[in-house]
């Protein structure tokens, strides 16, 4: 069983989170038109033997998405982080948050 | 024969003063609590305990451990059946009842013994060369005769009685093998600060030591070291305990057995399946002593030397008189002089041609007849070994013999080394596979690294104790181990060669693999040993080939003209020893199979006479049984209620989820592909979501609560689907979006009132409420309260009558259920259940689980408009992609059954008129149900749309059950498609 | 069920949830600390304990507060640019389980090491049981509560009960 350290409730057991796949790809933004931005991001996977970002959401812990990356080879983890701290900030034309 | 005749008056770990009463085969027999099912047979004299797996050989006990190939019995006391257990690790206990295996009549006398005789018949390779191929429909014929003459034990079909629990634990350090090697590195872990587990499969502590004599310099180190342990807080002690694999995340995978001796632990689960967690591993788990190779060496009456050596010091077992000790190292001699000093006639026969003057000195002494360079070549001996022919410098003379102890060298315990991929690597220095490197969490001790001596494997297991604490950041002053010095003499081995006779020599004893199935396997280009174990069977046994793999390496090695290492290993993976399914599954059997969610009302249906339906975790009611003689009478009369006054049904099962924040709507708009920022406050508006591929993902309504404030539901089904995704989308791509959201499912009781006659109830149950249309139009919001609990009414319509669905808070959800039936009551309203409201909704043409199947769009479903040219949800581009425009793909319509009393299944595949029904067809029946209203079976299909025109007719063939029925293309709403009743 | 060796009762439990948003956070945290007149737990798995309040947090910007019985919610108007708010209470129950034989029978129950540091007395852990979201709360030596969804409930109980049994 994989155990993964959740950076906000430790090391836990697999069965707590949910897959959510390759972290390695950018998501186009949401008003991105452009059908061949969003074919790569939706089909296109490098599937490499070896280090692998990948998203996993602590769902019955904090439920927040992190970003694993995992060596597909034996499935040892070299870090963990939220996937909040490595998002690109801006989706909305607004000026900064009060 | 007297009970125990075999048995010493003194000495051994055997508690004489309780006497244990067991039976094997019929026979009542006694034992002493510390025996093992072996040791109480040896000790009454039970030689021949099982029949071999093809040619039925009677076979006896050759080992003390779980490596035992031949004395696999069955375990059948009142109901229970368990198959193929080692006697060499059943603990005995009061009443144990075991039974011999893979033999008809009796053990005895067994027919099908003439598989023997057949023997040239059953080599490798037999079932491949004479059942494949043109001959295959033989097999069919035989197959039923051949799986009934060979095998192992038969397990039961009744319900398992007893209980098995799961559980977890934790350790910093966890050690496995309870030998010296892991006892030393157990104390210096645990006083160098770590918390530790110990696992041991035996129920003593000890391993190698408790095969020395109980009052020896071993026995008062093991004490020591025992009671150091015991009470030490931070070490777990578990006995009985197999660790059958380990995982990834060092989780280790342990069964532990019920302590028998224990009265108080009866009603206990018989064995608990424990996950034990480990920040380092400690693997001290020892070797397996090799057999040697010659014809007949599977007679009953040969053992391992070290086997032997166990029984008479550890069980106070002379398990023969007159004993004849084959080896090819020094180690086996221990037994020869333990036995002659015991009272048995020795003769040690080694392969070497010089055998250390220390040892013959001491020959000498006991009266131990040694002859060297001499080997035995054939047994002869049905159900006991009688006589031996050895080949020596002195010719082939014969030996009488009641025991033949062999000991072709050792084999360290590398199976669970291998399971996460550690390479066993050649020592010649040993002659024997060692673990490769490990990684920095794990470490090795003792006799599994190679490490013979029982001094080398206290100072191993010292160090790897101290190392693997240290890893755990544990790193306090340990002092050195105590010592024990046996005297072992280290062993050359000698590559020794099979000696063969005229019978067969058994390299695999539990498969019954022989030197001629090995040659065979050569000449026939089986070299790899990869293919050599797939062609012989060897290893694939229950035993796993703990006993053979290496005798087999060499063979082929020799055979190949190779070395071992150019030969290679196969590769070992979990579980070390048979794991009883039982205890996989714990307690998660029958209704705790997987957790059951109920809804606030599930009391009621239970209690009103609802048949209830599994619906993903959800019990749901199907349908009331009140309604109708059957569920097909009982749903069409719960449809004719809703149509014509009014229904109640439990939808507390919908996923609800809260959405707030300042961009609350800005999110919304994103994610559903109509729009929602316009939608104003207290409006509610049926929406789809889209995956990022374009199919839609799932439908719901969601209602504006508040400027900032939304109240979303979801399909049951997809509930926690959704939860996640939207978490997804606001963690990874849009994290400037100020909006939280939140799982409201279990806070909410939810039921609808559907029918002509919902209003009317609706004022009779909340007549402080105006529900007059003008005050609260259809998609409406009326928000409350109710007995103190926050209420919220929306006016929607899945059935497409007037509708409402009421909300209120989950603890209150029984009580408002029979306000409402208790209100309704004076307009007809009746509660229905699933079937019900699947159909009510079919009739209308609404899309639901069958039809949004992850694999069609909004164009397929009819919903394209939803969209129009909106851009900039999730789905939009890839939705536009030219597949989805293809004029042959599949979308929904409607089907009217036009044949006389026949029906629509769902799941029958679409042809049209005069095709050949064959392969996929034009489309499928998605959902279907009589419609009273059209007084025929309708149904919802997708169908190529290049022949889906209205009017037209397909038929549809349901090949499970032969039926084929014509169909009419239709409009997929088959009721009031101008929506009027939702306002009637 | 109760015994001196481990007993388990179900209680309805009050709950409000308040969660912040990203990059307000700091300010959002001062106003709802002085709302609530108790400094706020730091880390997820924290709790902080306030006149028959029990702040957790449950996941960086999240907040549970659940009440002892009986207590009346106590209002908090939660500035909508800096946060917001929902009430659980309805749809949570909460199990109370003390006894001797406690370790034991949680250990069949959920992967929870009774002896870490982060399941010590005070420490709330997020974790599941039999593939339910749970809330585990170490209330004492031989006693902690769960806080499990009201439709997981009964099975959930029995489930512990079995455990137990």
């Amino acid at each position: 069983m994989l155990r993964i350290e959740c950076p906000c409730c430790g090391l836990r057991d697999h069965d707590e989170f949910r897959y959510g796949g390759d972290a390695s790809v950018t998501r186009p933004a949401h008003d991105d038109p452009d059908p061949q931005a969003w074919y790569a991001y939706v089909y296109i996977r490098a599937n490499p033997a070896g280090l692998h970002r990948e998203f996993w959401q602590h769902v019955t812990g904090c439920r927040q998405w992190l970003v694993v990356e995992r060596d597909t080879r034996n499935h040892a983890i070299a870090s963990v982080e939220l996937a909040r701290k490595l998002a690109p900030r801006k989706s909305l034309a607004r000026k900064s948050p009060a | 024969m007297n009970s125990n005749h075999k048995r010493l008056s003194i000495g051994g770990r055997i508690d004489r003063e309780q006497p244990v009463e067991f039976t094997f085969d019929g026979r009542s027999l006694i034992g002493y609590r510390g025996d093992t099912l072996a040791s109480a047979l040896l000790a009454n004299g039970v030689t021949l305990v099982g029949r071999s797996f093809k040619y039925h050989r009677p076979r006896g006990i050759f080992s003390a451990g779980p490596e035992e190939p031949n004395a696999l019995v069955t375990l059948a006391t009142a109901g229970r059946r368990q198959p193929n257990l080692p006697a060499t690790t059943l603990e005995l206990e009061d009443g144990l009842v075991a039974e011999s295996q893979n033999r008809w009549p009796s053990l005895a006398f067994d027919v099908q013994s003439i598989n023997g005789l057949l023997a040239p018949f059953l080599s490798a390779g037999f079932y491949y060369k004479t059942f494949m191929g043109p001959t295959r429909r033989a097999w069919m014929f035989y197959e039923h005769f051949i799986r009934k003459a060979a095998g192992l034990g038969r397990a039961g079909s009744g319900h398992d009685p007893d209980r098995y629990d799961i559980s977890h634990a934790f350790a910093d350090v966890a050690i496995w093998g309870g030998g010296p090697a892991g006892l030393s590195a157990a104390c210096a872990a645990a006083t160098a600060g770590a918390r530790v587990a110990l696992i041991e499969q035996d129920f003593l502590l000890g391993g190698q030591l408790l095969a020395e004599q109980s009052d020896s310099a071993a026995a008062a180190w093991l004490r020591q070291a025992e009671a150091e342990l015991e009470s030490s807080e931070t070490v777990t002690l578990m006995k009985r305990t197999t660790a059958f694999g380990i995982y990834d995340g060092n989780v280790i995978g342990l069964v532990e057995q019920r302590d028998p001796s224990n009265p108080q632990l009866a009603g206990e689960a018989r064995q608990t399946f424990t996950m034990l967690r480990a920040r380092s591993i400690v693997l001290a788990t020892g070797a397996i002593e090799r057999p040697m190779v010659f014809s007949n060496n599977d007679r009953p009456g040969v053992m391992l030397a070290s086997a032997a050596r166990s029984y008479l010091n550890r069980f106070a077992v002379l398990p023969g008189k007159k004993i004849i000790v084959a080896t090819s190292n020094d180690g086996a001699w221990r037994a020869a002089f333990d036995l002659a000093d015991a009272g048995a006639e020795v003769i040690v026969a080694d392969v070497r041609a010089a055998p250390s003057t220390a040892l013959a000195a001491e020959a000498g002494r006991l009266g131990v007849v040694v002859r060297a360079a001499t080997r035995i070549v054939d047994l002869n001996g049905g159900h006991a070994v009688r006589r031996a022919t050895l080949n020596g410098p002195d010719g082939q003379p014969e030996a009488a013999c009641d025991l033949v102890c062999v000991s072709g060298g050792w084999s360290p315990t590398v199976h669970l080394t291998s399971h996460l991929g550690v390479k066993p690597q050649y020592r010649d220095d040993i002659g024997g596979f060692v673990p490769g490197a490990f990684p920095a969490d794990r470490f090795g001790a003792g006799s599994m690294m190679g490490t013979y001596s029982t001094a080398g494997a206290i100072e191993d297991g010292h160090r790897a104790g101290i190392a693997a604490a240290w890893f755990c950041g544990k790193s306090m002053p340990v002092p050195a181990p105590s010592k024990l010095d046996l005297g072992e003499t280290a062993t050359a081995l000698l590559r020794e060669a099979p000696s063969i006779g005229r019978g067969k020599a058994f390299v695999d004893f539990q498969m019954d693999v022989t030197t001629g199935d090995i040659e065979l396997a050569h000449r026939e280009g089986y070299e790899s040993v990869e293919h050599l174990k797939r062609y012989t069977t060897l290893g694939m046994g229950t035993d796993q080939g703990k006993t053979s793999n290496f005798a087999a390496l060499a063979s082929m090695a020799a055979l190949r003209n190779a070395t071992i290492p150019e030969t290679g290993a196969t590769t070992f993976r979990p579980p070390y020893t048979p794991v009883a399914i039982g205890a996989l599954a714990g307690c998660a059997i029958g209704h705790h199979f997987k957790p059951i969610r109920r809804t606030p009302m599930h009391d009621w249906h239970m209690a009103n006479g609802a048949e209830m339906i599994e619906v993903g975790l959800w019990m749901r009611p199907f349908f009331y049984r009140q309604s109708g003689r059957d569920s097909n009478e009982a749903y069409i009369a719960e449809m004719r209620s809703v149509r014509q006054a009014a229904g109640l049904m439990d939808i507390s099962t919908l996923g609800k989820i809260d959405v707030q924040g300042p961009d609350a709507a800005i999110f919304l708009d994103r994610i559903y592909a109509n729009g929602f920022a316009k939608l104003p406050v207290g409006r509610a508006r049926y929406g789809v979501m889209l995956r990022d591929d374009g199919i839609v993902f799932d439908d719901g309504t969601t209602t504006r609560l508040a400027e900032n404030r939304f109240f979303m539901t979801t399909s049951t089904a997809k509930a926690a689907d959704v939860l996640s995704r939207l978490e997804f989308l606001l963690d990874t791509a849009w994290p400037d979006l100020r909006v939280a959201v939140t799982s409201v499912s279990d806070e909410w009781a939810a039921m609808s009132v559907a029918g002509p006659k919902s209003r009317a109830i609706l004022s009779a149950a909340f007549p402080v409420l105006d529900v007059s249309d003008a005050a609260f139009a259809h998609m409406g919001l009326l928000e409350s309260e109710w007995q103190g609990r926050a209420l919220r009414i929306l006016r929607l319509s899945y059935s497409g009558e007037r509708a409402y669905e009421i909300y209120v808070g989950a603890t209150a959800g029984e009580q408002l259920w029979s306000r409402l039936l208790e209100a309704g009551r004076p307009f007809d309203l009746k509660p229905y259940g699933v079937e019900a409201l699947g159909a009510l909704r079919v009739e209308k043409g609404h899309v639901a689980g069958p039809e949004i199947d992850g694999r069609t769009t909004l164009d397929d479903l009819g919903l394209g408009r939803m969209a129009g040219k909106r851009t900039g949800f999730v789905g939009d581009v890839l939705r536009r992609r030219p597949a989805f425009q293809a004029p042959d793909r599949q979308r929904l319509v409607g089907l009217e059954c036009i044949e006389e009393g026949k029906r629509l299944r769902g799941g029958a595949i679409l042809f049209l008129p005069g095709e050949k029904p064959y392969g996929h067809g034009r489309g499928r029946v998605t959902s279907v149900t009589f419609s009273p209203e059209r007084g025929h079976y309708v149904g919802l299909a997708l169908l190529a749309g290049d022949v889906a025109s209205e009017g037209s007719e397909v038929v549809a063939v349901y090949p499970m059950k032969a039926e084929t029925v014509r169909a009419r293309i239709a409009s997929p709403v088959f009721l009031d498609p101008q929506g009027e009743r939702l306002h009637g | 069920m109760a015994s001196p060796d481990f007993s388990l009762s179900v209680a309805d439990c009050p709950l409000i949830q308040i969660e912040g948003w990203d990059g307000t956070l700091g300010q959002f945290e001062k106003s709802l600390s002085a709302l609530l007149g108790t400094k706020l737990p730091d880390s997820v798995g924290e709790t902080v304990r306030q006149k028959g309040l029990l702040v957790i947090r449950v996941a960086p910007r999240r907040l549970w507060l659940a009440l002892d019985d009986g207590l009346e919610a106590p209002s908090l108007a939660v500035d909508p640019d800096l946060g917001c708010s929902v009430s659980l209470g309805e749809g949570r129950e909460r199990f109370r389980m003390a006894g001797a034989h406690i370790a034991p029978v949680l250990s069949k129950c959920i992967t929870v090491d009774w002896r870490a540091p982060a399941a010590a007395p005070g420490r709330a852990v997020l974790t599941s049981l039999h593939h339910v979201p749970v809330l585990f709360l170490r209330t004492g030596d031989a006693a902690c509560e769960l806080i499990v969804p009201r439709s997981f409930s009964r099975s959930l109980s029995d489930w512990i009960a079995d455990a137990a049994g």
